[in-house]
């Protein structure tokens, strides 16, 4: 029931699944070992990017349209908050250089 | 065919994954991350979602990445000391990875496909038509929502960087 038969070759949804799967903890694994907040934000990106795989995968396997529809609010709302998320961080080294995410801990406490 | 497109776009979405990860630079990240994004572009229209294959391209690789780029080009080179404050880090990062690892196999293992819906038309699936249908009818609030999403993002941008008078 998984097989998807795309342009006549017969693939699986679970090789989709398994390389989003991968990509997320790819993005998760950078979200908790770098340093510098970009790379941070990015790797936040390309969590979201894998779920949008996700998404269409299962949209594509249900025959389903809402999947895909669902992975476009997705994208919206990844771009509305990498838009907020950058401003708040030019913001911040418009005051000083962050080389290390765990400085900014004025709100500690 | 396909199943030879597929492997070359996961592999180069998986390199693109991994110069994101390793990356020292970040703008080489963010060119990294566009590489991912145009893999898992094709992949979006092998899985015949043509619409949102245009929509990756065109708003996340062209806007949101560009956005990406404007920062850094902003901020200038960036240091990353190469340890922080928390103790043993990398280790309890990859004990969290491999943690994550085992619960998405186990997910992945025990999974069921159920039988796809019936009675649908599959040559107007993922075409502009059917998205427009389900976004302009049943999903119609969604979608005035993220139209009010996007205006307070963008209100919010504008204010963060405005000019300080006391500065």
């Amino acid at each position: 029931m998984g097989a998807l038969s795309i342009g006549g070759s017969q693939l699986d949804a679970s090789w989709f699944l398994l390389l989003a799967a991968v990509l997320f903890i790819m993005g998760a694994a950078g979200v908790l070992i770098r340093r510098n907040p970009l790379v941070i934000l990015i790797c936040i990106e390309l969590m979201l990017n894998a779920v949008n795989l996700t998404l269409i995968t299962f949209s594509r396997q249900l025959e389903n349209m809402e999947g895909q529809l669902f992975a476009l609010m997705s994208m919206t709302v990844a771009a509305a908050e990498a838009v907020v998320g950058l401003a708040i961080l030019v913001d911040i080294f418009h005051v000083r250089d962050v080389e290390d995410v765990d400085e900014l801990s004025e709100m500690k406490g | 065919m396909a199943i030879a497109i597929f492997f070359i776009a996961a592999a180069l979405t998986l390199a693109g994954a991994v110069g994101v990860i390793a990356s020292r630079q970040p703008l080489r990240s963010v060119l990294s991350l566009v590489v991912v994004m145009l893999g898992l572009s094709v992949l979006f229209l092998l899985l015949s979602a043509q619409f949102v294959f245009v929509v990756q391209v065109i708003v996340y690789a062209g806007a949101v990445m560009v956005l990406f780029l404007f920062v850094i080009a902003l901020l200038g080179p960036a240091r990353e000391i190469a340890r922080g404050k928390l103790r043993f880090q990398s280790w309890l990062s990859a004990l969290f990875v491999l943690a994550l690892l085992g619960l998405m196999w186990t997910m992945l293992q025990g999974i069921q496909f159920r039988q796809p819906d019936q009675g649908v038309d599959l040559s107007f699936f993922g075409t502009v038509q059917s998205i427009a249908v389900g976004l302009f009818t049943t999903y119609l609030y969604p979608f005035e929502l993220t139209s009010l999403l996007l205006l307070t993002a963008a209100i919010g941008a504008i204010y963060l960087s405005r000019k300080r008078i006391d500065e």
